[in-house]
């Protein structure tokens, strides 16, 4: 065997022996609670990008879709039913024009990649959902966001829902909106909402709310996510950028929550 | 089929002690979480006091002025220990703080608002004082008490009004959809008729068991910085002091 070969070799046991350790350490994860709904604030990516002197504007970004890959399969293989992408907000339109149509572009580079994975069964029976106001984005984008939700429909692995042109304030004023229309067209009942008329009209409304928020790049904010989902909610920020996010810090961030699952669950109870 | 059983209990057996073994690995894993937390908190101790003796130099002047409005979330079981609210509330006062929301989810302090209000000296309700009335000149904290009615439920209250607005401007027969009332500003508006304050605090200092904003109203948390200040019964100036002044370091983008 020549050099490159044996590297090969090498490569190929190492990666195995990290395999069969990571399943390892998930199996004594899962001895305690795991959350049914991890959400993630995915910051960083800019800072990322910065910090290791990329010069593409679209390279944070690139950086972060590898760290969702890895992520995602963390996430199926601890066996939490569903996650929550905080991928781009309301706000993030403001940014430079340029910035992004880059981030709109691998956005769809992206969604293209993982619909012709979905096609070809490699996508471990993922189901994908985009929420937010859809009606933000491209012509292209809306239409493969919609294409990748119609090829994964039918899985029932992993359910994850990606936030796209979302903020929860856009969120609550869009259901009022909706319950109001619907309550409207429903001549019978009374002219009177319910908590549970908004809910049921929210964009979430497809997803348990979160038992864990995980943001990265040190910031200690919300930054308009899931602010109404998350009332009995774990907050846990991480210093690591998002590119920079691992297998520890998922670990680490379940740990905390399984120290502070019975708290949680009486506060629910409470309420 | 008789010798496959022997095989069977083997294996149920070697199941059992693998799961024994996984559940005794996890138990020691949390043991070293919770060590590592004392250690933490022993260090976070020892840092606080000597913040609150003048030690470390960075913390002895704060620039108040950038925190303009302070969410403290107090958990239901603690908040039942009105004296600690009142000494926090006091320690507030003396760091210069204007303005504070004071959130428990079950009301309990709305109910002491008034015992609060008097053991807190320069104290008011914020109601009372008006936005106009929020200087830098004027003395003593405003006091604004919030509790989880003040979160959906107000929302709720507010989006009955956006309705009662709808239907008044829509003309079904005509076609005619009326005046779009179902936007932020509205809402804000909304929400101020029912009695809310639709503010955003700059921070929250959430002083419970964990980190989590308890249902303090979602409406209004957008862009706070949140955070955990551990269990009220063994608060520290020190790390208020700390609290605040990371946070007068902090540079916000609003998504931009």
């Amino acid at each position: 065997m020549n050099t490159r070969e044996e590297v090969g070799e090498f490569s190929k046991l190492f990666n195995g022996f990290m395999t069969l350790m990571r399943r390892f350490i998930f199996k004594v994860l899962c001895v305690g609670p795991i959350p049914n709904h991890i959400s993630f604030i995915m910051d960083g990516n800019r800072r990322f990008a910065k910090k290791h002197n990329l010069q593409d504007l679209d390279a944070g970004h690139r950086a972060g879709f590898v760290s969702v890959t890895h992520v995602l399969q963390y996430c199926q293989e601890i066996g939490v039913p569903y996650v929550t992408l905080y991928a781009f907000g309301h706000d993030n339109f403001r940014r430079e024009p340029e910035e992004v149509k880059c981030v709109m572009d691998l956005m769809l580079e992206k969604i293209e990649l993982t619909i012709d994975q979905a096609i070809s069964g490699n996508l471990n029976n993922l189901k994908v959902i985009f929420i937010g106001d859809l009606n933000m984005l491209n012509e292209r984008l809306k239409a493969a966001a919609q294409r990748l939700m119609e090829v994964t429909e039918e899985n029932r692995g992993l359910m994850v829902v990606v936030c796209v042109a979302y903020s929860t304030s856009h969120e609550i004023v869009h259901a009022i909106r909706e319950s109001c229309v619907k309550k409207c067209g429903d001549g019978d009942s009374p002219q009177v909402l319910e908590v549970s008329d908004i809910e049921e009209c929210m964009y979430t409304s497809i997803v348990p709310d979160p038992a864990l928020v995980i943001r990265t790049g040190g910031r200690d904010r919300l930054s308009n996510f899931m602010t109404w989902q998350t009332s009995k909610s774990l907050l846990h920020t991480t210093v690591a950028l998002w590119p920079e996010l691992g297998l520890w810090h998922l670990v680490w961030a379940i740990l905390k929550f399984q120290r502070m699952q019975n708290y949680l669950q009486k506060k629910q109870k409470l309420d | 089929m008789d010798s496959n059983e022997p095989m069977l209990l083997l294996s149920s057996r070697i199941g059992q002690i693998g799961d024994l073994g996984l559940d005794l690995l996890w138990r020691f894993i949390h043991i070293v979480v919770s060590l590592c937390h004392i250690v933490s908190g022993i260090t976070e101790a020892i840092q606080s006091y000597a913040i609150s003796l003048g030690l470390i130099q960075k913390y002895t002047s704060i620039d108040i002025e950038k925190l303009r409005c302070l969410a403290v979330v107090v958990d239901i079981e603690v908040a039942r220990d009105v004296s600690k609210v009142v000494e926090l509330l006091q320690w507030l006062t003396t760091i210069g703080v204007k303005q504070v929301g004071l959130f428990d989810s079950q009301g309990l302090l709305k109910k002491s608002k008034d015992m609060i209000l008097e053991m807190v000296p320069g104290s008011m309700l914020l109601q009372e004082t008006g936005e106009k009335d929020i200087s830098p000149d004027r003395k003593g904290v405003a006091i604004e008490f919030i509790s989880s009615s003040d979160n959906k439920e107000a929302v709720v209250k507010a989006a009955n009004i956006l309705l009662q607005r709808h239907l008044k401007s829509s003309h079904p027969e005509n076609d005619d959809e009326g005046e779009n009332v179902f936007t932020e500003t509205h809402l804000n508006e909304a929400l101020r008729v029912v009695g809310e304050n639709v503010h955003v605090p700059d921070l929250m200092l959430v002083y419970g068991p964990v980190r989590s904003h308890l249902g303090f109203p979602a409406w209004r948390l957008r862009y706070t910085e949140i955070v955990h200040m551990g269990s009220l019964k063994y608060m520290r100036y020190g790390s208020l002091l700390k609290a605040i002044h990371k946070f007068t370091g902090v540079r916000q983008n609003y998504g931009v």
